[in-house]
C-alpha cells in the first residue's frame, strides 16, 4: 500500500498547475497573489524616488527630463528625435496598459485579451472600418518626412521601455487580465487618432431621422427636428462676412434618394447596447440627451484686467482611470510646448507655447453618412445601371479562450458595409448599409500637431491646423501679440441640401460624396469686434455661410457662456454674475469653467410656473437652477423634467431606436405653442394638455423621490454619480459618487460618465501663464498615490499652477531628474 | 533548532529563486527541503512556514511603505473586508504552497526508498 503515497504529489502538483493558470472567471491565483512578483509587485513606495539615470539604445544626446512633484515631466532634449523617443518612453513608463488596451479597443482587438463578451465589438471596430482608416492615415503620416521621424523615434521610446521589463516590473492589469505587452508600432498611434475620431464623429442620426422622416412628413420633422435652433450662437461670430464659396452648390436630386426604414418594428433595443459588453460601455458613444461636448474661449486683452488675451478650454470626454490626458512639457530646438498629451500619440494635443495657445471642442458637422446597397449577388452589387465587385477583407478576430472568428466585410464605392444581416442595424431592417466616413481618409492630423507645437504666430496657426482633417474641431487661438482667434476646422464635402441627413440609395453616384470644400474656406473669426470667441459644440455659423452642411450641434452651453457671462450686451446679465460687467482676470475664468447655472432648468422653471401656478415654486422654493452637488433641488427638477420629457414624447415616439427632439426644442415648444398637440397623450382616449402633463411629471416624480429619499441619494452628486470608472471596470480602481455639481448642459459638464476632462487657462502675457487640472493623475498604476492625486482639485474647481519653463532653462526647479543617454 | 533553520533556509533559498524565477520556484524550494525531513507532517510544517513566512514578509515589505493603498484595493478585487485581509491570504496561500510542496517530496521519498528496500 505504500503507492498511496504518490497521491500527495499528484493533489499538489494538480493545485500548482491550476493556480498558474485562469480558469474561467478565475484569474491565474497564485501568479497574481504572490508578492514578490505578482500584483503587490505595483504597490509604490509612497515616498517613491523618481529620479533616474537611463542608459537607452536610440538616444543620440543626452536628454534633461525635470519632473515636478506631481510627476509633470519636463523634457529638454537636443533634438526632435531624442524629444519624442524621451516622450514615448515616458508615456510608456506611466500609461503602457492604458496605451495598450485603447489602440486594441480602436481597432477592435479586445476579444483577443477579454474573451467572447467582447466579440460583437470587435466586429462592429472592424466593420466600421476602423483599421481600414488607421491604416490610410498611417501612410499618409509616413509619407510626410516630419511625422514619419515623429512617429518613428516615439515608438522607439516606447518599445525601449517595454524591452526593459520583466514580468515583476509588467504593470498590475497585465497580471490581472494575464496578456503581455506587444512592440509598439506606428500603426497603434494611426489606430489611437481613429480611436479619438469615431469617439467625437462616428455617432450619427441618419437611420433614426430617415425613420422620423418618414413617419412624420417632412414639415413635421422639420418643426421638431430643425436644422439650426432658433436663438443659435454661432461659434463663429455673427456677422462675420465669408468669402463667396469657390465651389457650387450641387443641385439636389429627387426625393427617390432616400431610403426608407420599416416603421412598424417592434420596439427592439438598439444594436449598439446589444453588442457592447458592460465593461467596453466607455468606448460607446455617451448620450446627446445631456448635452456633451467641450467649452472653449478666448478672450481679447480688451476684456482682461491684464489687456493680455487669456484662452480657456476644457474638452468633456469620457471620465476614466487612467484618465485620457498626460501633462507634460517638451522642449528642444524650434520647439517648447505644455500642455495635455494623449499617450500613445507624441506632441502636445492641447496646451500652449512660447507665442500661441489652441483649445479644441468638438465641431459637430456630419462627416459620416449610410447607403443602401442594392446587392445583386454574392460579389456583386449595384452601381449606375452596371454590377460592381465587392472587395472583400476578411477580418480575423482573436478571441481568448475559443478559436479565431472570421469576418468577411465587404467594401464598396460608398466604403464598408457596417450593417448587414449578420450584424443587424438598430431597426434589424436587415438592409445593407455601408458607410462614408471622413475618417477612412488618410489624413495627418500628426503634422497639425507637430505645426501647432512650433508655431511662433496666426499665420502658422492657421498652416498647421489646415493639416487637420478628422474629427472636425473648433480651435480657439490667442497669442502674444494679443491676438485671438476661432476656426471650425476640418475636412467637409461640398454637398447638396440635405445629403447624408437621411440614408440614402448608393445605386448611383447621385448620392456619392462630391468634391472637399477647401479647408481655407472653412468658418473663421480673427480679432472679431466682441472681443471674445466661444465654442460650446453649438452650430458652427450663421445662415450666411454658404455651404450647407448639418449636424448634431447643441446649445445649452453656448447660451450660458454667450450670455450669461461673456456678453457684455445684457444688463440683467451683469446683475446676475457681476462678471462680465467688469474686466476679467485668471480667477473669474476659474469660476466660469466650474459654474454650475443650467440655462436649461432656468427656462423650464419660468415656463412651467406659468402654466401651473408656481408649481415649482412651490416645490422647489427660491430655487433658481443651479445644479450644486450638495443640493437636493437639482435632483427634484431633473427628474420632474425627465418624467415631463418622457411624457411628452414617448406617446410619439414609442421605438427604443427612435431620436426625440433636443431638449432645447422641447423647451421652445412649452415656451411658444403651449397648447400644442404634442403635449396630448396619444394613448388616452381624453384630450390632455401641458398642464395635465405636468402635474402627471410631478406625481411621478414624487413617487422616484419617496425612493430615492429612503436609499438616502437625494443629493445631486449622490444622484447622479459622476464617477472615473478604470477602463477594465474593475471597482476597485474607480471613484464614483464625485461631490462634483453640473450636468451635461451647464459649464462644468460633469455627467454621470463624462466631464471636463482637461480644464485650462493661459494668459498670453510675454511668458504665458498656465493653470489646469484634470480629473485623475500621471500615474496610471493603481498602486501608486499618483493614480488620484488630481481627483480632489478637479472636484474642487482647484486649478494647478502650470509651470512652464522658458526654453534653455539650465537649474532643475523640481523635486526629481531623469537623464536619458545614449545606451550600448 | 533544526526545524527552525529549515524553515529560515527556506525562506532565504526560495526568496532568491523567487527574485530570478516565476513564483513556482518557491515550491521547488519548498519541495527540495521536503526531501531532507525526518517526517512527513515536519515537511509540511517547514514549507507551510518557510514559503509563508517568505510571501508575508515580502507583502509587508512592499504593502508598509505603500500605506496599504493598492493592499486596499486588491482586498476589495476578491472580496475581502481589508488590506491586512489580502495579506492573510497571501500568506496563507503561500503556506499552503510551500507545505503541500515539501510534504509531496517528503512522501515521494519515501516511496522511492521504500522500493529499494
Amino acid at each position: 500500500m505504500r503507492w498511496f503515497r504518490i497521491f500527495p504529489l499528484a493533489i499538489t502538483v494538480g493545485l500548482l498547475w491550476l493556480l498558474h493558470h485562469p480558469m474561467g472567471k478565475l484569474p491565474a491565483l497564485a501568479k497574481i497573489i504572490d508578492p514578490v512578483n505578482g500584483a503587490l509587485a505595483a504597490a509604490e513606495d509612497v515616498q517613491e524616488n523618481f529620479n533616474k539615470n537611463l542608459k537607452l539604445i536610440g538616444i543620440q544626446a543626452p536628454v534633461q527630463i525635470w519632473m515636478e512633484e506631481r510627476l509633470v515631466p519636463h523634457i529638454q532634449a537636443q533634438n526632435d528625435h531624442d524629444l519624442y523617443f524621451a516622450q514615448g518612453y515616458i508615456h510608456a513608463y506611466f500609461r503602457l496598459w492604458q496605451m495598450d488596451i485603447q489602440t486594441r479597443a480602436a481597432g477592435g482587438r479586445v476579444s483577443e485579451v477579454a474573451g467572447e463578451k467582447a466579440i460583437n465589438f470587435d466586429r462592429g471596430q472592424r466593420r466600421k472600418g476602423m483599421v481600414f482608416g488607421a491604416e490610410r492615415s498611417l501612410a499618409a503620416m509616413e509619407a510626410e518626412p516630419r511625422t514619419k521621424a515623429m512617429l518613428d523615434a516615439y515608438r522607439d521610446g516606447i518599445n525601449a521601455f517595454i524591452h526593459s521589463l520583466n514580468y515583476r516590473q509588467l504593470p498590475l492589469e497585465y497580471k490581472l487580465m494575464g496578456f503581455y505587452p506587444e512592440d509598439w508600432t506606428n500603426l497603434r498611434t494611426a489606430l489611437l487618432m481613429k480611436y479619438m475620431a469615431d469617439d467625437l464623429t462616428g455617432r450619427t442620426d441618419d437611420i433614426a431621422y430617415t425613420q422620423l422622416r418618414d413617419q412624420l412628413g417632412q414639415d413635421q420633422f422639420d418643426f421638431l427636428f430643425p436644422e439650426r435652433k432658433q436663438g443659435n450662437i454661432p461659434v463663429v461670430p455673427q456677422g462675420t462676412r465669408y468669402e463667396p464659396a469657390s465651389l457650387q452648390a450641387p443641385p439636389a436630386p429627387s426625393d427617390s434618394v432616400w431610403a426608407h426604414f420599416p416603421q412598424n418594428t417592434e420596439t427592439v433595443t438598439a444594436n449598439k447596447s446589444e453588442t457592447t459588453p458592460k465593461f467596453m460601455e466607455m468606448y460607446a458613444p455617451a448620450d446627446a440627451a445631456t448635452g456633451i461636448g467641450s467649452n472653449n474661449w478666448a478672450l481679447s486683452g480688451s476684456k482682461t484686467q491684464s489687456g493680455k488675451p487669456i484662452l480657456c478650454n476644457d474638452p468633456h470626454l469620457g471620465l476614466n482611470l487612467p484618465s485620457l490626458w498626460f501633462e507634460m512639457q517638451l522642449s528642444a530646438p524650434g520647439i517648447n510646448t505644455y500642455g495635455a498629451s494623449l499617450p500613445g500619440a507624441p506632441g502636445i494635443v492641447i496646451g500652449f507655447n512660447d507665442n500661441i495657445s489652441w483649445g479644441l471642442t468638438n465641431n459637430y458637422r456630419d462627416v459620416k453618412d449610410f447607403f443602401e446597397i442594392k446587392q445583386l449577388d454574392e460579389h456583386h452589387y449595384q452601381f449606375n445601371g452596371s454590377a460592381k465587385n465587392f472587395e472583400l477583407k476578411i477580418e480575423t478576430i482573436k478571441v481568448k479562450g475559443r478559436k479565431d472568428l472570421l469576418d468577411t466585410v465587404r467594401y464598396t464605392l460608398h466604403g464598408p458595409v457596417m450593417y448587414d444581416a449578420s450584424f443587424p442595424d438598430e431597426t434589424h431592417s436587415n438592409k445593407q448599409l455601408a458607410c462614408t466616413w471622413m475618417g477612412h481618409r488618410g489624413s495627418n492630423e500628426l503634422l497639425a500637431v507637430y505645426l501647432l507645437n512650433r508655431a511662433r504666430d496666426y499665420a502658422q496657426f492657421v498652416r498647421a491646423i489646415q493639416n487637420f482633417q478628422c474629427p472636425a474641431q473648433n480651435f480657439a487661438y490667442a497669442d502674444v501679440a494679443g491676438n485671438i482667434a476661432i476656426w471650425g476646422q476640418g475636412q467637409f464635402i461640398n454637398k447638396w441640401r440635405g445629403q447624408g441627413k437621411y440614408v440614402m440609395e448608393g445605386i448611383d453616384s447621385q448620392t456619392l460624396w462630391g468634391p472637399d470644400i477647401p479647408r481655407s474656406e472653412n468658418p473663421h473669426a480673427f480679432n472679431p469686434a466682441q472681443g471674445y470667441v466661444a465654442s460650446a459644440n453649438q452650430q458652427v455659423t450663421d445662415s450666411s455661410y454658404p455651404y450647407w452642411y448639418n449636424g448634431s450641434f447643441t446649445e445649452w452651453r453656448s447660451w450660458e457662456i454667450n450670455e450669461k457671462i461673456l456678453g457684455s450686451n445684457s444688463p440683467q446679465t451683469q446683475q446676475n454674475t457681476g462678471i462680465a460687467a467688469r474686466k476679467m482676470t485668471i480667477t473669474d475664468m476659474m469660476t466660469i469653467q466650474n459654474n454650475n447655472d443650467s440655462k436649461l432648468a432656468d427656462e423650464v422653471l419660468n415656463v412651467i410656473d406659468t402654466i401651473n401656478k408656481n408649481a415649482l415654486k412651490n416645490w422647489l422654493g427660491s430655487w433658481s437652477g443651479t445644479m450644486q452637488a450638495l443640493d437636493k433641488n437639482p435632483t427634484d427638477f431633473h427628474i420632474f423634467w425627465s418624467m415631463l420629457y418622457r411624457d411628452i414624447w414617448q406617446d410619439e415616439f414609442p421605438q427604443a431606436q427612435h431620436k426625440w427632439p433636443s431638449t432645447e426644442r422641447t423647451v421652445q415648444l412649452l415656451q411658444q405653442v403651449p397648447k400644442s398637440d404634442y403635449f396630448d397623450d396619444k394613448n388616452t382616449s381624453q384630450k390632455e394638455g401641458l398642464s395635465d402633463l405636468v402635474q402627471r411629471a410631478l406625481l411621478e416624480a414624487g413617487d422616484s423621490l419617496k425612493k430615492l429619499k429612503a436609499e438616502n441619494k437625494s443629493e445631486w452628486y449622490l444622484f447622479k454619480n459622476t464617477s472615473l470608472t478604470h477602463l477594465a471596470k474593475l471597482g476597485p480602481f474607480s471613484y464614483e459618487h464625485l461631490k462634483i455639481g453640473g450636468w451635461g448642459n451647464t459649464i462644468n459638464a460633469a455627467s454621470g460618465n463624462h466631464g471636463p476632462s482637461w480644464r485650462m487657462i493661459v494668459e498670453m502675457d510675454t511668458h504665458p501663464k498656465g493653470y489646469g487640472v484634470y480629473p485623475g493623475g500621471q500615474s496610471g498604476n493603481p498602486g501608486s498615490q499618483h493614480y488620484s492625486d488630481y481627483i480632489n482639485y478637479w472636484v474642487e474647481g482647484k486649478y494647478f499652477e502650470l509651470n512652464f519653463l522658458p526654453q534653455g532653462t539650465s537649474k532643475n526647479p523640481f523635486r526629481y531628474a531623469w537623464t536619458m543617454e545614449t545606451g550600448k | 533548532m533544526r526545524l527552525v533553520i529549515s524553515i529560515i533556509l527556506t525562506t532565504c533559498f526560495a526568496g532568491i529563486a523567487e527574485w530570478y524565477a516565476p513564483w513556482w520556484a518557491a515550491a521547488l524550494v519548498a519541495g527540495i527541503v521536503g526531501l531532507y525531513q525526518s517526517t512527513t507532517a515536519k515537511a509540511f510544517l517547514v514549507g507551510f512556514c518557510g514559503i509563508g513566512l517568505l510571501w508575508l514578509g515580502f507583502a509587508l515589505w512592499r504593502d508598509l511603505p505603500n500605506q496599504h493603498l493598492l493592499s486596499d484595493k486588491l482586498a476589495q478585487l476578491f472580496k475581502l473586508p481589508s488590506g491586512l485581509w489580502y495579506l492573510l491570504l497571501t500568506t496563507i496561500l503561500g503556506g499552503i504552497i510551500g507545505g503541500l510542496s515539501a510534504w509531496s517530496t517528503a512522501h515521494m521519498k519515501r516511496l522511492l526508498h521504500s522500493k529499494q528496500e
